[in-house]
């Protein structure tokens, strides 16, 4: 009863934390000034048309028209019935905008995060076991650099190298193709680059922490005594080290390793010309687009909730001595 | 197509087949592609489908040209709809699907041709369609439809009185001559939907409906009235047409060969590459037919095979405007043509030209580019170039005309009348380095006469909502209201924020209609959010010149309005900008004129 009343609580704030941040972002949207409302009006004066006249029939074609709170209950209204708005600067609904972008996302950032994940472990726990070694410092190396460089810019190199003056890689995106094919070999050339570019960011990151974790345990007494048992080197890392290495682990996993996917899918996005959910939600902003907005903003916020939701679970499973029966 | 094959769907990115060039680079790509699936192979790992796609960094919002506002949609829909005529380089109307006709300048008689079809099941193309379009749409009280430019169908605030005379005849009835009619964006290039699609929304004044109809959605209603034939619209990715086999231009008589076989691709996509540097390095690989250039890249490119690079005139002018209204902090200096003029002496717009645009730019120095047949140069007075650009001058011709102001000079600086030195504040639109570097500039060629600059960035948004934009501030109602940019007369109608100089806001010129310019040049135009009065009365002179049938006159009154304009300078006319393409080097067809994409339907690869 304990976990489930410790759930159900989490969920209900989940859903006040999306109203807020959905009312500051509607709220902000509106007092924003709209660059292309500008064009429009300036347009019609130069020729010497009403500006005001076109402002309006802007507005009306935006929905902008009507007081604040008025338009913001409705869209609340309309979301509580599973109606997302309809995105102007798209022409089709929020939800079809999102659904049609979310797979490009997935493509390649699925396979960032589980190749970070396995690999920032397994060659933390190996520095870890290993430390002050050559491979050591080359994975510190390898860390620094991922964390270091800048996504954008080892995006353009990679595609100059590799695409440009190799021809190993297609430079554009093929949306269609990946469509179409997503598990076709040609879907997989071009997402190659992405995933590394994302991955090497993330995966720095989850390598240094487990290093870190895992140096805490090598030494411990329980696992010598585990190893005066006789227990052998692979059972001693990934029972007696890897598990409890695990549970600090599993916070960055899902806050820093969120993070990073979200914030650097937009740059990814936007090099590689993914029309995944960053690109979709960064012209979103800058057009204007409030429903579109307010959608894209929904998704990372679920996604944030859930995630650190599924994080305190995996506690509870991953260290028997965590109970969520008092809280 | 071969049997079989799909490569239409795989996306032309995936191999574009387009020129020799291509094909070597792509060697190396095939035989991972063939086994991808995505190639049209004929055995010898090439394909005889030709495909041109464009490289742009924005998609388009919809394809229901009735709210279209942004140039990337517009171009989209022209694939599939051609419009009613266009406009060639040397300004001849080119009959497209109507052919526009007047004896005196006031009476525009429409034709269109026999065998326009619609898709969707909606008939032929007729007078009546057009006349309901723009009697229901355009000029319909509600604009229930929200047509962003319902006032180009509007005279005086009147609509434009249009009737249907034929089948495939109509009348536009201008209240006064203007010969420049078919030369503006009204009827020039104008799309079209049939009457039945448009009135199954109109009783119940239903935008969303329509918008969101799937003949609209989709440009099914297309039939034969465009080159190529709607394929997809991919959000945020691409939008490919492919060719159309039933172009009613086939059947046409009296246009060129080259037009009755167009177009010479099987197909025409618009890829969205947001970031620069990864369309460029599309260019360089044969994955993008065509994409624009940044000056600084040119040289780059320049020096590649495969990459022809070619320089477009264009018509949008870079200006440093002047703050003439009551909230700048030197406006009573600036509301002196002399002073003004001297100012222009101080700014080198040959090292602007050539050192900040590299050379991809031409010197302005009126409301005009030069290649307009409109531009007077025996009656332009030349300014910031040669001999007229001097600091000397500028700071004697200050010292000369800063009487009747509080400001005069103190030793080498110029100073108000609390004896403080005077700082002007330019605002430029920030996201350009160019434009930055030209701020940067302005600041140090004005510190050489005296003046100090400071410099803030905006976005352009912040810019025209802070600075733009001015409203009445006196008591009581304005005397006048020219909109949101001209809120009234200069004294008491002022911007939110106070600025001085404003850089990186681009005027369109109007080589083709240079009388549209007005609002730009009158005390109460539409668009003259800087406070100028001018000296000469081109009120009179645009009224001669946008209502004369006599070219002559025309040119005369054109004339004086241009070297008037450069002599007063209303802003410090700096620049003309350019469009630098790269293409594919076996492209042929695009010319390094202005308006040169007019005939892009005819462009094919070389030897196709």
């Amino acid at each position: 009863m304990g976990l489930k009343w410790y759930t159900a609580r989490r969920v209900a704030w989940a859903g006040v934390a999306a109203f807020v941040i959905l009312t500051v972002t509607f709220v902000l949207l509106d007092y924003a000034p709209d660059p292309e409302l500008a064009r429009i009006q300036f347009r019609a004066a130069a020729t010497g048309a009403d500006a005001e006249t076109a402002a309006e029939a802007y507005a009306e074609r935006r929905g902008l028209t009507g007081p604040l709170w008025e338009r913001y209950l409705e869209y609340l209204g309309n979301l509580a019935t599973g109606d997302w708005g309809w995105s102007d600067t798209r022409s089709q609904p929020v939800l079809t905008a999102i659904l049609t972008a979310l797979p490009y996302s997935l493509m390649y950032t699925v396979p960032a995060v589980a190749l970070s994940t396995v690999l920032g472990i397994a060659i933390g726990l190996y520095s870890a076991f290993n430390q002050y070694t050559t491979t050591d410092y080359a994975a510190t190396f390898v860390a620094f650099f991922g964390v270091s460089i800048p996504n954008f810019w080892f995006g353009i190199v990679l595609l100059l190298l590799f695409a440009v003056q190799l021809g190993w890689v297609p430079v554009l995106f093929d949306a269609e193709l990946a469509r179409t094919r997503p598990l076709s070999l040609a879907n997989a050339r071009q997402l190659v680059l992405p995933v590394f570019v994302l991955g090497t960011s993330a995966i720095a990151s989850t390598m240094r922490y487990a290093r870190a974790e895992a140096l805490e345990y090598v030494r411990a007494a329980f696992v010598k005594a585990a190893r005066a048992k006789g227990a052998s080197e692979w059972r001693i890392l990934t029972r007696h080290v890897l598990r409890p290495t695990l549970v600090p682990l599993s916070t960055i996993l899902v806050g820093d390793l969120l993070g990073i996917i979200l914030s650097a899918s937009y740059l990814v996005e936007v090099v590689f010309g993914i029309p995944g959910l960053g690109r979709l939600s960064l012209e979103a902003i800058r057009r204007q687009d409030t429903a579109l907005v307010l959608g894209t903003t929904l998704v990372p916020v679920l996604v944030a909730v859930l995630g650190n939701l599924l994080q305190d679970l995996a506690y509870a499973l991953l260290d028997p001595r965590i109970d969520y029966g008092d809280r | 197509m071969l049997p079989g094959d799909r490569s239409g769907d795989a996306g032309p990115s995936a191999l574009a087949s387009r020129s020799r060039r291509s094909f070597l680079h792509l060697l190396g790509l095939s035989g991972a592609t063939a086994v991808a699936g995505c190639s049209s192979s004929q055995g010898d790992g090439t394909s005889d489908e030709t495909h041109y796609v464009d490289g742009t960094s924005t998609g388009t919002q919809t394809l229901n040209f009735l709210s279209v506002n942004d140039t990337p949609s517009a171009n989209r829909i022209q694939l599939v709809l051609d419009g009613a005529y266009a406009i060639t380089p040397e300004q001849e109307i080119f009959p497209l699907w109507a052919d526009i006709s007047t004896d005196e300048g006031r009476v525009y008689t429409v034709e269109l041709r026999d065998g326009l079809e619609w898709g969707a099941d909606y008939g032929s193309m007729t007078a009546e369609d057009w006349v309901y379009m723009i009697t229901e749409v355009f000029q319909a009280d509600s604009n229930w439809a929200n047509y962003p430019t319902p006032g180009e169908w509007q005279r005086a605030g009147e609509p434009i009185p249009v009737e249907k005379t034929g089948r495939r005849t109509f009348e536009v009835r201008l209240p006064e001559p203007d010969p420049a009619f078919p030369l503006r964006p009204v009827l020039w290039g104008a799309f079209c939907m049939p009457k039945g699609l448009i009135e199954q929304y109109r009783p119940a004044e239903d935008q969303e409906g329509l918008a969101q109809d799937e003949a609209v959605q989709t440009l099914a209603y297309a039939g034969n009235l465009g080159p190529y034939t709607f394929e997809r619209w991919e959000r945020g990715s691409s939008f490919v047409a492919t060719r159309n086999e039933e172009y009613y231009l086939r059947e046409v008589d009296d246009v060129p060969d080259e037009w009755q076989n167009a177009p010479y691709f099987d197909s025409y996509t618009y890829r969205v590459v947001p970031e620069e540097s990864t369309r460029l390095s599309a260019l360089r690989s044969g994955e993008l037919t065509a994409t624009d250039l940044p000056a600084s890249r040119v040289e780059q490119f320049e020096g590649l095979d495969d990459v022809a690079v070619k320089v477009f005139p264009q018509a949008y002018m870079t200006s440093l405007i002047y703050n003439q209204r009551a909230n700048g902090s030197f406006y009573e200096a600036l509301r002196k043509p002399a002073v003004r003029r001297a100012l222009a002496h101080a700014v080198d717009k040959r090292q602007i030209v050539e050192d900040v645009r590299r050379g991809y730019a031409t010197v302005a120095h009126t409301f005009q580019p030069t290649f307009s047949k409109w531009y007077a140069d025996e009656a332009v007075r030349e300014l910031g170039v040669g001999e007229t650009y001097s600091h000397e001058r500028a700071r004697e011709l200050l010292r000369d005309n800063l009487d009747g102001t509080p400001y005069r000079y103190e030793g080498d600086r110029v100073v108000d009348d609390a004896d403080e030195p005077v700082t002007l504040d330019l605002v430029f639109a920030q996201g350009s380095q160019p434009i930055q570097t030209i701020a940067e500039l302005v600041a140090q060629e004005y510190d050489a006469v005296g003046i100090d600059v400071e410099l803030t960035g905006k976005q352009y948004g912040s810019i025209v909502e802070q600075h733009l934009y001015n409203s009445w501030q006196g008591d009581g109602d304005p005397p006048w209201d020219a909109g949101p940019y001209n809120g009234g007369p200069r004294d008491q109608s002022v911007s939110s924020r106070p600025w001085d100089l404003i850089l990186g806001i681009t005027f369109n010129t109007y080589p083709r209609t240079p009388t549209s310019i007005r609002g730009f040049s009158v005390r109460r135009g539409g668009t003259n959010f800087y406070g100028y009065h001018p000296e000469t009365d081109f009120a009179s002179l645009f009224e001669t010149a946008s209502s004369t049938v006599d070219e002559a006159e025309r040119r005369a009154a054109l004339a004086e309005v241009f070297g008037a304009l450069s002599v007063e300078q209303p802003f410090n006319f700096l620049h003309m900008g350019v469009e630098i393409v790269g293409y594919d080097s076996a492209i042929r067809g695009p010319e390094e004129t202005f308006g040169y994409s007019w005939d892009r339907n005819t462009w094919r690869l070389d030897g196709a």
